[in-house]
Parts: structure tokens; C-alpha cells; sequence
């Protein structure tokens, strides 16, 4: 292996090969309260090929087994020898607590990816509007990394909330880009103030009058929004009673549904970043395989079924090709497909393992 | 072939190379098969975004789908990566077009959307579904496999106003059936263009069917006064029904009467399906609303339903004729239609033309096969379609002498 600090140039090197390499921690950062950013790589001969605000699934390996937990990249692109992840522990999580607990630099741990769909790559627009919640900032900040050094003239609003000041994840860092790029419009918006940081920014939550300040030409703008589902549901709201044309609004899917009151909003994909209280493990019971396993908050079928054993075929992992179609006997997902299924697949009870959520109990044909 | 056809004896069956010889099936397919707009099926069977449906012609498979826009589009089908057939059942429904191999993934409109771990350099907008020429008309779709297709509009202009009131694009396949007749394709058609051989062969269609040869042929049909009347009485009821066929006489429409006292193909002459084929016509005694395009169609339009057929080539002496029952979607069997009944004179003229067919490319492989003269009154059609294969194969042949059209109009 070649020395970390060694630089080859990167048309000496290859795209990391998720099969073949394991990724290494080299760097562990406090970000906010009970928020960190991991930084891996892989080797001084590696690089990683992705898409601003896709995500990666990290396999971390508990003694109790291995848990499968999905993270949006906070990490750009555009500076590609190593990828980072931004999480926060909740009271409840289990994946990103362990990593708080037991990753320490220099281990190494299997990883899948990236992966997704939460791209403006996939999006492309001349203008785009950004709303954030909590840990929902990752995918915002690696697009708007992304931004300031390939493309820093592109006009962003961007509003992101969070629960009090000392909440917001990457403060310094964004007000140091929205000084650097001209059409950026960043806009911070809490919930409660607090005696440690003062704060002269918008305190509440977001409504129709704020979203018409922080965006008064909605209508020319790419939407992408990432947060809590409530939080994403409110936004959901207001576009739709602003007349918002929803082919231009793209979210990030989540696991299994927050509490208004959570303060901070999860990481996009995954329950585990942001936690929900009130949220434990879901029984999914693979009725041809006659496996009853848990599916950890924020997991999909298809991983809760890899984790026990059960074979589900997938290919894309991302809802687009209907590979992992299984049928669902009982229960109910929510299902953040990227069109992989037809509305009379999913009336016959087809779900997309790769990216449906139990909520609740529920019994898969599988 | 080219001298074949230029000392062809005309008015005449043609030589037997034409329906056994491979070399000969080849350059049917090259010129005919690979180059002309082909009837593959209808819009109804692709009703929602998604549905396809998977055709064979000759050596290309093809899948016909709806898209997500409602548009149907035609696509080869051979994935992008190793070729691997992506479609490969005759009918399905899926809101991706994912090869089995490999998963590779498609979109209806045929981008590449998704391939697993691929080069850095790889490009998917340069990997879509290779496109086939698409075009639906009157509830009949049509593909054309040239990469530079004829102009389609003026069969479109011709075809759309008789099928237009009949709303096939709406309509139900109630029944669909597929048969092998091991013959060459142009004798299925020779067979097809004529009711020379009816009296004998067919009592269940006869029960509805006149045997007049202004009812299958091309010629005279101006002349005979109950045709006329016939197109007059339908035409103020708003329904196009004047024989009109194409100069190059690759096409042909006309809305014939069937025997008096009847109505549809069935053994008591009476409707089939309790509702009309389309809510838009009401009219009585209309008959039959007939087209054929060469080298894939010909139909029968009625009151209460369709019928229509589909000529695919599968080798120099097998053909696949695939015949569709077409009903108004509201219809339900058992109730509205017995299936039975509604299929019966068709299955069994099918079963007695394969038969027919059979026959004839047996006797033609018999070295003592000479081509013998068409009967003028009642072959006229059979001619008419010889002709055409005559003329468009000379002419695509490059060969100098046009072989005379017979006058058709
Ligand atoms: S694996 Fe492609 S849709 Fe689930
Ligand atoms: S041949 Fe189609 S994906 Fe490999
Ligand atoms: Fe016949």
C-alpha cells in the first residue's frame, strides 16, 4: 500500500472498486452537538467517482452483526481522493453510535456506493432552491461544495434549519461560501434561540410568508429538499399551495417517519444519522424464506433481508429498475422509488425492497 | 430472380423457387420484409405506459411499448451491453425495460438509465435502445425496420377516415390465436386474395360471405350496383366505405355488404357481442369494412367486432398468420359475447385455409409444378397481389422492366 501522504496524480489512479477495497478512517471531526464528519479513503492509488449529494452504505461490523447503514456524502466530488460522511447520534440510533463509540482512525470497514438519485447532476437547472432540515444539510453541502469550485457562479437559495444555533452544521464553513459565491443566498432558520450563541437570524418554523422572502422567484427554481419527513412534508405543503410545478421538486427519502418535535432532523437515507425517539427495530417477517428479522430504523427491506440471510436479486439499489420487486403480503412501506414500478405493480402489493421502509409490522413474499 | 421475374408469364402463378427456395426467402426479406411498413399489432394492447409487446421479423426481434408521454415507440430489441433480448416475453408490463443478463435498465423512451459498475468513460446517452420507425393509425400499429422508412402519411391519409369511426384504439382483444401454416408467405396471400376457392372449402364463412368476386377482388367493384348502393347508404350514415385503393396497390379499403339478413361472422349470421364495437356507430347492415396493406394485413371491420390478421414470415415454407378478435372494452365475456361463437367461423376458415395453404406448397414442390393461368373473373386479387410482388421486387431488384401493373383502379 502507498503512503497517505503521498500524492500521484490523479490520472495515475483508479476509481475505487466497492467490491474490491475496504475504506480506511483518516479523519474524525466534532461538527455540532453529537455531530461528526468521518473521512475515509481507500488508497493513494484510489479516487472516488460520484455525484454530489449521492449516498454511500457502510457495513459496520458490530459484534452483536453487522448492521448495513446508509449516509449521504457531505463530501464533494471535486476534491475526490477521500469522501466524508456528516452523522448525528440520537438517542436511539444504533449504526451511528456505534461509529461514535468504536471508529477510531486507521480502522477499516466494507462500504457500498455511492449510490442515488438526490443530484442537481440529475436535475440540471439554471436556478435552484435548497431546503434543509437538521442533518439533511449533507447532500446541500456536497452539492454546494461541488459548486463553489466547479460551477460558483450557479444562483442557489438556500435555506437550512435547525433546532438552535449551535445546531446548524457547517455554519462557518456556509457563511464562508456565501461569501465567495456571488449567487448564493443562505439563509439560517431555528427553532428556539440559545444562551450560547446569540443569534440575530429567523427564529420559528418555515411558512408560506418566509418561503416567498428566501425565494421570491420559486417557480424558476430546481427544488431539492432534505430533512425530517415532517419537515419535508411542511415544505411539501407550502409548494403546493404556492401552485409549485412538483416535477421540479426532488426530496431525499427517510426512514421511518420523525416526530415533529425532533429536534434534529436526520441524515438523508437514514434514520441512523438523525434517530428517532419514539422510533425501535420493525419486524419483517420473509415469509418464503420463513425468516422473522428487525429492520433498524431506517434500513430497507432489501438490506434487513441481506442482513439475515434472505436473497433478494437487486441491481441498481436505487428504485430505478424494479429488480428487487417482491410482493408484500402484509403491513405497510414507504417506498421512495425512482420509478422502477408501475402503480399497477404497487396496487397488486409490489414493493421495491431496495428502497421501501416497514412501517409497522409487515410480511414479505421473499 | 431477377430473370424469373422479367419472363414471369403474367396473369400466372409464379415459379417455384419464389415459395421454396431460401436464397429466394432471403431477398423476400431483404427487399420486402426489411424495407416496408408491417402491421404488428394493436394500440389497445399497449393501453398503459408501460405495456409492450415483442414481435419477430425475420432476423430482428422487436419490442413495441407505451411510453410514459402515452407515445408508442418501437425498439430492437438487443440490449446495449451484449445483446441479450430485453424483452423476452410476448406481452408484459414493466415501468422500466431491464435486460435479464445484466440488468441493464432502459427507460420507455429506450435511454439507458442504469448500468452496474461500468467504465469511468462510459457514456449511457451513446447506449439507448436503437429506435424502429413507429407509427399507429386507426388503432393499428405499424413498424417499418429501414433506417430511412417509406413516407407513412399517405397510407395514413387513406386508412384513417374508414377506421376512425370504429375507435380501435379503444377497443378489447377478446381472443387471439396464432397458426404455423408451412407454406410460403405469398401463398398464404394468394390464398387470402381470392374466394375462388370458398364454395368448397369454407361453409362457415359462406354462411355470411358472398363468394361475388367484387367482394375480395379489385376489379368491377364500381360496377356492381349492390356494392354501390351499399357504400351510398353507409357514406350518408357517415361512414367512408368507396373501394380506394393505393396506386402502387400495396393498399386497399373498401366496407363490403355481407349476405342479406346478416350481420357479422357468425354461423347464424347474427351479432356476436351484445354492445357495438365502437359507441360512435349505430348504423345497421354496414357489413364489413375490409383492408388489406401488403405484406402483414388484412381485416374485417363489423358492427359488433373486428377481426383482424397478421401475416409474419418464419421461413420459405412456414408462415405465422396470428388472427385478433377485437371487441368494445366494456364487453364481457359470458356475458355480452359467448367466446365460443364469437371465434368459431374464423378459427375454422383459418384452420381450413392452412390446410389449403399446405396443399398448395406441397404440390408446388413437385418438379412437374408448372405455374398455371389465374381465373379472370374470380382470381382477380390473387393477380393483384402477384403483381405487386412482381413489380415492387423489380423495382427494388433494380431491374429495368417495371412489370405492368394490372389496372387496378
Ligand atoms: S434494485 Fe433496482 S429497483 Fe431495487
Ligand atoms: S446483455 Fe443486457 S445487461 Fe448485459
Ligand atoms: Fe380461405
Amino acid at each position: 500500500m502507498t503512503d497517505p501522504g503521498a500524492h500521484i496524480p490523479l490520472d495515475e489512479m483508479k476509481p475505487w472498486n466497492d467490491r474490491l477495497q475496504l475504506l480506511e478512517v483518516i479523519g474524525i471531526a466534532d461538527e455540532a452537538p453529537e455531530v461528526k464528519t468521518f473521512t475515509f479513503r481507500a488508497d493513494a492509488r484510489t479516487w472516488f467517482r460520484y455525484q454530489p449529494g449521492q449516498f454511500i452504505t457502510l457495513e459496520l461490523p458490530r459484534t452483536e452483526g453487522v448492521l448495513m447503514r446508509t449516509y449521504t456524502l457531505a463530501s464533494s466530488p471535486s476534491r475526490p481522493f477521500a469522501i466524508a460522511v456528516t452523522v448525528k447520534a440520537q438517542p436511539t440510533s444504533v449504526g451511528t453510535r456505534w461509529m461514535f463509540d468504536h471508529l477510531k482512525l486507521g480502522d477499516r470497514i466494507k462500504a457500498f456506493g455511492p449510490a442515488g438519485r438526490f443530484t442537481h447532476c440529475a436535475h440540471p437547472a439554471s436556478k435552484y432552491l435548497f431546503l434543509s432540515g437538521g442533518s439533511g444539510v449533507t447532500p446541500m453541502m456536497s452539492m454546494l461544495r461541488w459548486f463553489q469550485d466547479c460551477a460558483p457562479a450557479t444562483d442557489v437559495a438556500f435555506v437550512h434549519c435547525a433546532h438552535r444555533p449551535e445546531d446548524i452544521i457547517f455554519r462557518k464553513e456556509l457563511e464562508l461560501l456565501d461569501g465567495r459565491m456571488p449567487r448564493l443566498a443562505l439563509s439560517f432558520m431555528v427553532h428556539e434561540r440559545s444562551k450560547r450563541d446569540c443569534w440575530s437570524g429567523h427564529v420559528g418554523r418555515i411558512d408560506a410568508a418566509r418561503l416567498k422572502l428566501f425565494a421570491p422567484d420559486l417557480h424558476e427554481r430546481e427544488v431539492f429538499c432534505c430533512g425530517p419527513e415532517p419537515f419535508m412534508a411542511v415544505v411539501r405543503e407550502l409548494l403546493g399551495a404556492a401552485g409549485f410545478d412538483m416535477r421540479h421538486y426532488q426530496q431525499e427519502s427517510f426512514g421511518a417517519p420523525v416526530l415533529e418535535d425532533v429536534p434534529a432532523p436526520q441524515s438523508a437515507t437514514s434514520e441512523e444519522a438523525g434517530g428517532s425517539p419514539a422510533e425501535g427495530a420493525t419486524p419483517v417477517l420473509f415469509a418464503l424464506s420463513a425468516v422473522e428479522a428487525e429492520c433498524p430504523p431506517g434500513q430497507t427491506i432489501l438490506q434487513t433481508a441481506r442482513a439475515c440471510g434472505v436473497r433478494i436479486a437487486s441491481a441498481c439499489e436505487s428504485g430505478l429498475c424494479g429488480t428487487c420487486k417482491v410482493r408484500k403480503l402484509s403491513g405497510d412501506v414507504t417506498m421512495n422509488d425512482n420509478g422502477g414500478i408501475l402503480d399497477e405493480e404497487i396496487d397488486e402489493g409490489f414493493i421495491l425492497a431496495c428502497c421501501s421502509h416497514p412501517r409497522g409490522k409487515v410480511e414479505i413474499e421473499a | 430472380m431477377s430473370n424469373l421475374i422479367r419472363t414471369r408469364k403474367p396473369g400466372h402463378a409464379l415459379q417455384q423457387p419464389f415459395y421454396i427456395d431460401p436464397e429466394f426467402f432471403k431477398v423476400d426479406m431483404e427487399l420486402i420484409w426489411y424495407r416496408d411498413w408491417l402491421f404488428v399489432g394493436h394500440d389497445c394492447e399497449v393501453k398503459k405506459p408501460g405495456n409492450y409487446f415483442t414481435v419477430q421479423v425475420g432476423a430482428y426481434p422487436v419490442v413495441v411499448v407505451r411510453d410514459r408521454e402515452g407515445r408508442i415507440r418501437a425498439f430492437h430489441n438487443t440490449c446495449r451491453h451484449r445483446g441479450s433480448r430485453v424483452c423476452t416475453s410476448a406481452k408484459g408490463g414493466s415501468a422500466r425495460l431491464v435486460c435479464p443478463y445484466h440488468q441493464w435498465t432502459y427507460d420507455l423512451d429506450g435511454k439507458l438509465l442504469f448500468a452496474r459498475q461500468v467504465a469511468d468513460d462510459f457514456d449511457p446517452a451513446a447506449h439507448s435502445l436503437k429506435p424502429v420507425a413507429c407509427e399507429s393509425v386507426g388503432g393499428y400499429i405499424f413498424i417499418c425496420l429501414a433506417s430511412e422508412p417509406a413516407d407513412f402519411a399517405p397510407f395514413r391519409q387513406v386508412m384513417a377516415p374508414y377506421f376512425a369511426p370504429h375507435r380501435l384504439t379503444e377497443a378489447k382483444i377478446a381472443h387471439e390465436e396464432t397458426t404455423i401454416e408451412k407454406g410460403n408467405w405469398k401463398l398464404v396471400w394468394e390464398n387470402n386474395r381470392e374466394c375462388y376457392h370458398c364454395a368448397a372449402n369454407h361453409p362457415e364463412l359462406c354462411k355470411t360471405y358472398s363468394e361475388a368476386p367484387t367482394m375480395t377482388g379489385v376489379s368491377g367493384t364500381d360496377s356492381d350496383p349492390e356494392m354501390v348502393e351499399h357504400w351510398t347508404r353507409c357514406e350518408a350514415a357517415g361512414l367512408p366505405s368507396r373501394f380506394n385503393i393505393d396506386a402502387a396497390g400495396q393498399y386497399r379499403a373498401t366496407r363490403a355488404p355481407l349476405l342479406p339478413g346478416t350481420e357479422s361472422y357468425t354461423m347464424t349470421g347474427k351479432r356476436a357481442v351484445r354492445p357495438n364495437l365502437s359507441d360512435q356507430v349505430n348504423t345497421d347492415r354496414i357489413g364489413s369494412l375490409m383492408l388489406f396493406h401488403y405484406p402483414t394485413t388484412w381485416n374485417h371491420v363489423m358492427i359488433d367486432h373486428a377481426v383482424t390478421f397478421r401475416v409474419i414470415p418464419i421461413s420459405a415454407e412456414e408462415t405465422a398468420l396470428t388472427t385478433k378478435w377485437l371487441v368494445h372494452k366494456d364487453a364481457v365475456e359470458g356475458v355480452d359475447y359467448d367466446l365460443q361463437e364469437l371465434t368459431h367461423v374464423w378459427t375454422a376458415t383459418n384452420h381450413e385455409d392452412r390446410r389449403i395453404v399446405e396443399e398448395n406448397a406441397f404440390g408446388i414442390r413437385s418438379p412437374a409444378y408448372e405455374p398455371g393461368p389465374y381465373s379472370q373473373v374470380h382470381e382477380g386479387g390473387t393477380e393483384q397481389f402477384v403483381d405487386w410482388y412482381v413489380s415492387f421486387m423489380a423495382s427494388r431488384l433494380g431491374g429495368q422492366k417495371k412489370p405492368g401493373l394490372k389496372d387496378v383502379a
